[in-house]
């Protein structure tokens, strides 16, 4: 099996992140824009402890590791395309180091 | 009674304030503007309702600030504060999630009474506010024994006729006013639920209370009180009326209430007091309210200063917001320019000191968190740390018997007066007795302080030494360190618990985590700092500026990796700036700073 067929792409990533996100945020982030700004598009509803939960759900649903120090937590978790971008990446560094570790 | 020369608040220093609202005083102006029926005190009513709304925890109850655990005060001043709102039409108020407001005042339910915090012993204080809410905000509570209630509230009355913050300071004979106030409107509170008489000596307590009244009109909080003040005289009179009394001299006190009026027209605590604060206009319209006094005279005045204090994001601060300094802001601004090298001559830093001498006010011998509030032990930590006595050293002598009043029967000491025991409070109680020394004699009863310590801590994976920061709270870095921290001050160190505690809250990419060990945060990490270099065990700098790289942002210092920094929190912004001076110089030591 290739390392690419196994990793989602960037729009089944964001579909999969909508739902995800839809838990702690409600259904209003189907309507966000992946560009906008979540704490503009939300509000106040996007604080600190609603981003915690979004990083929890993110971790849950694509079964990656946030690192709260060595990932600038507050600017991948400002927008939906980022947020995709960054689980994009660990996916394939995951995938990349498994081939790894199989070879 | 004169005010001691020593405690009349200079008029050239200045403090440093943080232009924010604060609870409190939201709460008492919108109280104040409600007595009065005057909505057109509320400047921006729904950025107010916002700002209390805000204070909602996912628990249900409600913080002083964003971020802190839920407890009986704020849920009180919050939910009455948006329930004023409402009466006015301010659409925002509306109060959401009651049935989750009232599961969460059930965890504070002792068996007996209301504790401030889940897992906290029960006080007068925490028992008023929740009696208060479950009967007028959830519509009672199937948890609350009334007849339990009433008998906690029947134990808190003294020998001599008043009432205590507690059972357990009944016995001890310490009465006060506010206590009083607290345990008959909770009485009353409970009178809305069917027909329960006064459990008390009634006519010693009327009798307790009119003594407190002093030849000039007003009312004193006990018999060791130094002044008479607004504060008492409202909790005393408001009281008296519950109980279907009166002062002995009511005509006196109406003429002493109206008489401590300043410029404005708006209320001052006590006479020669150069403040037209808040409180004393919303004590002085409760007040008068009690005494059956016309209002209307000082609605005007006191409606337009309410005016002024309304801060710009919404709610209210105790004065004009520019110069509405606070003690931990002012600390904070302090000791931030020492950690950046602004050396301790420094003008500013000496103005801010003198400010800070300015929160020692009569009645109670520890720095206030804003003057004219009431005396707070962390706040009093701050400031000794900011070096608050540099040149004024005598004035230990009212901190001391203050704190030595302030230890509760349990052991241990709370934020403020009668307020329950906590581990954040009772190691800066401990702090505060190694920066005093004992001079003026020792200010806390060591082993008792050690059984205090001891009920919080909780059993942990081979017989570790974890502690919550109340008896039964779940085990954290930070009442784990403090307790330790508390525990060498008083002679019985522990650096292999210490050691242990670290490595538990280690975040391999830098810092600490309060729980667990994935999210590290700023309190924690100088926490651990703190504790860890008073034990000689080292840490690895490198770690520890790791963390500090990822929370310091643009705009200032965060006090997580997810919060946003905006560079007016001076709390984060100084807890930061000693941080970073700790990682690049070896011979910075950190001050104890205690907040949480």
């Amino acid at each position: 099996m290739s390392t690419s067929s196994v990793i989602p792409d960037s729009a089944e990533i964001l579909t999969r992140l909508r739902a995800a996100l839809s838990v702690p945020l409600g259904d209003a982030v189907q309507g966000v824009a992946e560009d906008a700004d979540l704490t503009e598009a939300l509000g106040e509803r996007y604080d600190s402890l609603a981003a915690m939960e979004c990083i929890t759900a993110v971790e849950t649903q694509f079964g990656v590791e946030v690192d709260f120090v060595a990932d600038d937590v507050r600017h991948i978790f400002s927008t939906l395309s980022r947020i995709t971008e960054f689980v994009q990446g660990r996916l394939e560094d995951d995938a990349a180091l498994r081939a790894a570790s199989d070879a | 009674m004169m005010v001691s020369k020593d405690l009349v608040a200079d008029p050239s220093a200045i403090g440093t304030s943080s232009g924010r609202p604060d609870l409190w005083c939201t709460y008492a102006a919108i109280r104040t503007l409600a007595w009065l029926n005057r909505p057109d005190g509320f400047v921006d009513g729904e950025r107010t309702a916002r700002y209390l709304s805000s204070r909602r925890n996912g628990d249900g109850g409600y913080a002083w600030s964003r971020g802190m655990a839920s407890d009986a005060w704020a849920t009180y001043y919050c939910t009455q504060g948006l329930t004023d709102l409402l009466r006015f039409g301010i659409a925002e108020a509306a109060l959401g999630g009651v049935a989750q407001t009232t599961r969460w005042l059930d965890t504070t339910w002792s068996g007996d009474a209301f504790a401030m915090m889940p897992g906290q012993a029960p006080d007068a204080w925490a028992t008023f506010f929740s009696t208060r809410t479950a009967v007028e905000i959830c519509s009672g509570s199937e948890t609350v024994d009334t007849e339990r209630l009433l008998k906690w509230l029947s134990g808190l009355q003294t020998a001599d006729g008043g009432l205590a913050w507690t059972p357990e300071h009944a016995a001890r004979g310490e009465a006060d006013a506010r206590a009083c106030f607290y345990g008959v409107l909770a009485w009353r509170a409970l009178t809305r639920t069917g027909a329960h008489p006064a459990p008390w000596d009634v006519e010693r307590l009327v009798a307790w209370l009119r003594a407190q009244q002093t030849p000039e009109g007003g009312f004193r909080f006990s018999p060791d009180a130094e002044v008479p003040c607004m504060w008492a005289t409202y909790r005393a009179t408001v009281a008296l009326d519950a109980l279907g009394s009166g002062p002995a001299a009511p005509r006196a006190c109406v003429s002493w209430i109206t008489s401590l009026r300043g410029e404005t027209g708006a209320f001052v605590r006590w006479e020669g007091y150069p403040v037209e604060d808040v409180w004393a206009s919303f004590c002085a319209i409760g007040s008068l309210r009690a005494l059956r006094a016309p209002t209307e005279p000082y609605a005007d005045a006191v409606t337009a200063r309410m005016r002024r204090l309304a801060c710009a994001e919404g709610g209210y601060t105790y004065r004009e917001p520019d110069l509405a300094a606070d003690a931990l802001s002012t600390s904070a601004s302090i000791l931030s320019h020492q950690a950046l090298g602004v050396t301790t001559a420094d003008p500013a830093i000496e103005t801010r000191r003198r400010w800070l001498r300015g929160c020692l006010l009569p009645n109670e011998g520890g720095v206030m968190y804003m003057p004219a509030r009431g005396s707070e032990v962390r706040c009093t930590l701050w400031a000794l740390e900011a070096g608050a006595l540099d040149g004024a050293a005598h004035l230990a002598g009212r901190i001391t018997p203050w704190l030595r009043g302030l230890q509760n029967p349990d052991g241990g000491f709370g934020y403020w007066e009668g307020r329950g025991s906590d581990v954040v409070s009772s190691v800066s109680a401990a702090e505060i007795r190694r920066i005093l020394g004992d001079g003026h004699g020792d200010p806390l009863d060591t082993a008792e302080l050690l059984r205090f310590l001891d009920s919080c801590r909780t059993p942990g994976p081979d017989e570790d030494w974890q502690a919550g920061n109340v008896p039964g709270g779940e085990p954290t870095l930070r009442a784990t360190l403090q307790a330790l921290r508390a525990r060498q001050l008083l002679g019985t160190p522990d650096p292999r618990a210490v050691a242990r505690t670290l490595t538990r809250h280690h975040v391999p990419g830098g810092g600490y985590a309060n729980t667990g060990n994935r999210i590290p945060d700023l309190l924690s990490t100088y926490e651990a700092v703190l504790t860890a270099t008073r034990h000689s065990i080292p840490l690895d700098r490198e770690h520890i500026r790791r963390f500090c790289d990822r929370v310091t942002q643009e705009h200032g210092t965060a006090w997580t990796p997810l919060a946003p920094a905006d560079g007016r929190d001076l709390l984060a912004e100084c807890v930061g700036d000693l941080l970073r001076q700790w990682v690049s110089d070896d011979a910075a030591a950190l001050p104890a700073l205690t907040i949480s």
